[in-house]
């Protein structure tokens, strides 16, 4: 089942070599080869963004990309937002603590991080924005409301000086 | 309100944020064990068949493969369902377990089930209640002799009738029907709809000699527990259920058949066996809403009283199902003599079987499907008398002093009717309050009259109530204080999402005097923990965590007897305050801490006094638990595509005193985004040829999404705290009766908007479409 291939991902900042077998996703890469189990799979066939990541700072499907296709490539996981050195969390995050932006979990890295890639893109953005960018993230809780006042709240934390790393 | 508290009705935060916003919340699929297995399961690619042989010799051969179980090398084990066998000779459903591997690899688990080879002698299947109930229809349990479900010896049903009816009758309605000035009748058939829990089924099982531990993704570790130690035929305590993080399940999360197959493979293998679902295995082969095709007729007089109402619910079960006539018992005791003051009813339901896949819980557990239909008929009621909806809602509503019960009467007898509590004088206020946000008066422009007119666009409003019990129900909980007066609570309920550890913490800390974040919740684990029933029927809060308060309050108890002496006064001048023990009025104090110290162990314990203990100050009667919510709808119909936009939601909530106003508030975003899904988004697509769902994935089943749902300015909810006679600090359990009346209030404003009558339960544009081209054809 293994490949020979020895492949090279940079995950939060950190280089990783290893040999996944050739039809691992990135989501198994990252839940199974490297424990950060932080990004969470609902569906595990593309429809939900449950598993969403950054790959050079924009969010894609962690389980609908193979783990050789991900090499060379900056990736950022729910694990690596919060400040590397301090371990403070980053603004997005912040707002989802204080404001109770998540219920069972599941979708909220997805959502954090999408939205991320969103605030990063348009600082400016508005509720009409954020509600397309995140469309694709589903919640089964129904915390939309919340959430939406999440990335705003943290889209002001930003403006305000909450410096992003 | 909440100024006389420290951490009650505070917003603080949730226990379990930081963890998830770091990912560092695990779940049982994230979990790891050395040399662990995975397992997978073969299903039946058919309705109804029997196995004629299994052949796994090629699966044995395949390195890597470590157990193949099929009915031939398993014991026929204790029937979990009504009629279901670990794995069968018979299969009732496609999808049904018919063999379960474990493997080295998941991947080698799913090509062992590929090289097992099944014939099958295909049986003659049923699909529909209606074909299920003709007296020559095929059997889906023979055994049972009929396919309208009539009880078994495994869950009798004294209640129910021999021919499978159970029925519910107050005053004389043959009478009401009679004083009535108009009769208004109507069908309705309402959807099914998939739990989807956010997470797959997801059980790892270990064992230690002859110790059993089960990670379980489960809400109800109590059910979990037993029903591994029965069929495994092992002690309660050799079996530890352990559940971290499990994951809502809105009523699904019960994964008892897919834990028994995963120990015995774990057994069979001696090494820890993981069981994690596909969503398309979670959509087939977990469990879903049950629907109903429901008739309702009710009786009024001219000046708005209703006289009677008949209701019949013909429930569809599927192959079969874990909680047989729970769900009809709570619709027909809370829709069909409850929600309002009918003065006389009578409501009847039997129960069908089917080759499909059975149903089990969903939020709301067969009340909202109920009342979807009467609060439709209940519009129809107050147009055919010309009274405006809210007016008639407000007169006929239930409140303090009305009959009420517990379904399990209905079930099970004896017909005993209690009262509501003066809590529910809280409908009413709800309605009236309501109304006003959503400035009823100045939009509601009469019957068949649209808000406003845009092209082809139609802006419509309607309104519906509905209410839900949440039981108080005979759970336990330990309050263990360290030595440093810190705490750590135990309770077989969990944290799932929905906030249970953070109230509890916080109702803890207030009982105790000590700060919220020096509460600590131990997840559920029923090798420590005490018997509570878990996060079913709303009822976590209003029992789980308020065996939780009197277990706070019988160490505080003992606080102050170990304190009194060293204060040298009497206990009942004592009271909790920032961490001491206080002289009421005075500054003199002992630290908590120092006492926990001295007595090295304070542990306080409490299970809920019964039900009946719960009486009305004034009258004395028994007072049964529910909770009241009311929504306002505002639609916007285009009548050239049928397509329905919700514009705004008002929605009030009585959820007796709110421990935690947000995440109460997030609880209600919960029902309203799941009644939205139910009725508008999330077509459950049954194949009429095999009983299956031919949408078994996120694509093609529709969640709501954020753009299905209004923007934050047109999304307000409010709540409303009147105090429950039962719940800790009067806060009961509403979370489910949050849903229950969204659905009829997009169905009511949907009519207000085109002056035409859905029928369909499922709102579709097709629905839609058809209704008005109906109308137009007159």
């Amino acid at each position: 089942m293994m490949s020979d291939g020895l492949i090279a991902l940079n995950v939060n900042g950190v280089r990783y070599e290893l040999r996944p077998r050739v039809t691992a996703t990135l989501a198994d890469v990252l839940r199974e080869e490297l424990g950060l189990t932080g990004t969470k799979i609902m569906c595990n066939e593309g429809e939900c963004g449950a598993c969403t990541v950054l790959i050079n700072g924009r969010p894609m499907l962690s389980c609908m990309i193979l783990a050789i296709d991900a090499q060379n490539k900056d990736i950022l996981t729910i694990e690596g937002l919060a400040n590397p050195v301090t371990g403070d969390l980053h603004p997005i995050q912040k707002a989802f603590v204080d404001y109770s932006g998540m219920q069972c979990g599941v979708c909220t890295s997805g959502m954090i991080l999408t939205a991320k890639a969103l605030l990063d893109e348009n600082p400016a953005a508005d509720e009409e924005d954020v509600r397309r960018a995140l469309s694709g993230n589903l919640c089964r809780c129904g915390s939309y409301r919340r959430i939406t006042q999440c990335v705003l709240s943290a889209a002001e934390m930003l403006k305000a000086g909450g410096k992003d790393e | 309100m909440s100024n006389e508290f420290s951490v009650l009705g505070k917003s603080v935060v949730r226990k379990d944020a930081v963890e998830k916003v770091r990912g560092e919340a695990k779940h049982v699929s994230d979990i790891q064990l050395p040399k662990m297995l995975y397992a997978k399961f073969l299903r039946s690619p058919h309705a109804h068949a029997r196995i004629k042989g299994i052949d796994t010799s090629k699966v044995e051969k395949l390195p890597g493969v470590k157990c193949v179980l099929t009915h031939q090398n398993l014991p026929r084990i204790h029937p979990l369902r009504m009629f279901e066998y670990l794995l069968d000779e018979t299969v009732h459903y496609q999808g049904e377990e018919v063999a379960a591997v474990a493997a080295l690899t998941a991947e080698l688990a799913e090509e062992a089930l590929r090289l097992i080879k099944v014939e099958y002698e295909v049986l003659p299947a049923v699909f529909e209640v209606e074909e299920a109930m003709k007296p020559d229809a095929p059997l889906v349990h023979p055994e049972h002799g009929t396919n309208i479900y009539h009880g078994t010896g495994l869950n009798p049903i004294p209640r129910l009738s021999k021919d499978g009816w159970l029925r519910l009758e107050v005053g004389d309605v043959e009478k009401g029907f009679a004083g009535a000035d108009t009769i208004v009748d109507a069908t309705c058939e309402t959807p099914m709809q998939y739990n989807c829990s956010p997470m797959p089924r997801a059980v790892i099982c270990e064992w230690t000699g002859e110790k059993l531990t089960c990670w379980a993704d489960t809400q109800i570790p109590l059910f979990t527990w037993r029903d591994l130690s029965n069929s495994l035929g092992i002690s309660q305590s050799n079996v530890r259920i352990i559940s971290i993080n499990s994951v809502g399940g809105y009523g699904g999360k019960s994964p008892e058949k897919t834990a028994i197959l995963t120990a015995i493979l774990a057994k069979m293998t001696g090494r820890p066996v993981k069981a994690v679902y596909s969503r398309a295995e979670d959509c087939i082969a977990t469990h879903h809403r049950i629907s109903y095709k429901n008739y309702n007729k009710i009786g009024v007089k001219k000046d708005g009283t209703i006289t009677a109402l008949y209701s019949k619910i013909i429930a569809h079960y599927g192959r079969d199902t874990t909680v047989p006539c729970i769900c009809q018992g709570t619709a027909l005791l809370e829709a069909g003599t409850m929600l309002y003051r009918y003065h006389n009813s009578k409501a009847e339901t039997c129960g069908v079987m089917t080759n499909i896949i059975g149903y089990g819980a969903m939020n709301g557990f067969g009340a909202p499907e109920a009342m979807y239909s009467i609060e439709k008929l209940i519009d129809e009621a107050a147009e055919r008398i010309g009274m405006d909806p809210v007016e008639f809602r407000l007169r006929n509503c239930m409140r303090y002093g009305d009959r009420a019960m517990e379904y399990e009467q209905v079930l099970y007898g004896p017909i005993k009717w209690g009262i509501l509590g003066p809590d529910l004088d809280s409908f009413p206020e709800l309605i009236e309050k309501c109304a006003e946000k959503a400035r009823w008066k100045e939009k509601w422009k009469g019957w068949r009259i649209p808000m406003a007119v845009n092209g082809p666009k139609r802006r419509g409003i309607g309104i519906a109530i509905g209410m839900h019990h949440c039981p108080f129900w005979p759970s336990s909980a330990i309050v263990k204080m360290n030595q440093d007066g810190s705490v750590n609570v135990l309770s077989m309920a969990l944290e799932m999402g929905q906030g249970y550890s953070t109230a509890i913490a916080q109702v803890v800390a207030e009982t105790l005097g000590i700060r919220y974040e020096d509460v600590n919740v131990i997840p559920s684990d029923t090798g420590v923990a005490p018997a509570a029933i878990g996060n079913v029927g709303s009822n976590a809060t209003s029992s789980s965590i308020n065996s939780a308060r009197l277990a706070a309050e019988d160490a505080r108890r003992q606080l102050f007897e170990f304190a009194a002496p060293r204060l040298n006064v009497p206990m009942d001048v004592l009271e909790v305050r920032n961490g001491n023990i206080c002289i009421k009025g005075t500054d003199r104090a002992i630290p908590i801490a120092s006492i926990c110290m001295a007595h090295w162990q304070i542990t306080g314990t409490a299970k809920n006094p019964p039900l009946e203990s719960i009486r009305d100050e004034k009258t004395g009667e028994v007072i049964h638990a529910y909770a009241a919510a009311v929504t306002i709808a505002e639609v916007e119909v285009d009548i050239e595509t049928g397509m329905v936009d919700v514009v705004r939601i008002t929605s009030g909530h009585d959820c007796g005193k709110a421990i935690n106003p947000i995440i109460c508030e997030n609880q209600i975003d919960l029902g309203l985004t799941m009644a939205n899904g139910w009725v508008r988004t999330e077509k459950y697509v049954i194949d009429e040829k095999t009983g299956v769902m031919l949408n078994p994935n996120l694509l093609d089943y529709k969640l709501s999404t954020f753009l299905d749902m209004p923007r934050c300015e047109d999304f307000e909810t409010f709540i409303v705290e009147r105090p429950s006679a039962w719940g800790p600090f009067g806060a009961k359990g509403f979370s489910e009766t949050s849903m229950t009346a969204f659905a009829p209030a997009i169905a009511n404003a949907i009519y207000n908007a085109i002056g035409v009558r859905i029928r369909e339960g499922f709102i579709s544009s097709e629905a839609i479409l058809k209704a008005i081209e109906k109308a137009d054809r007159g």
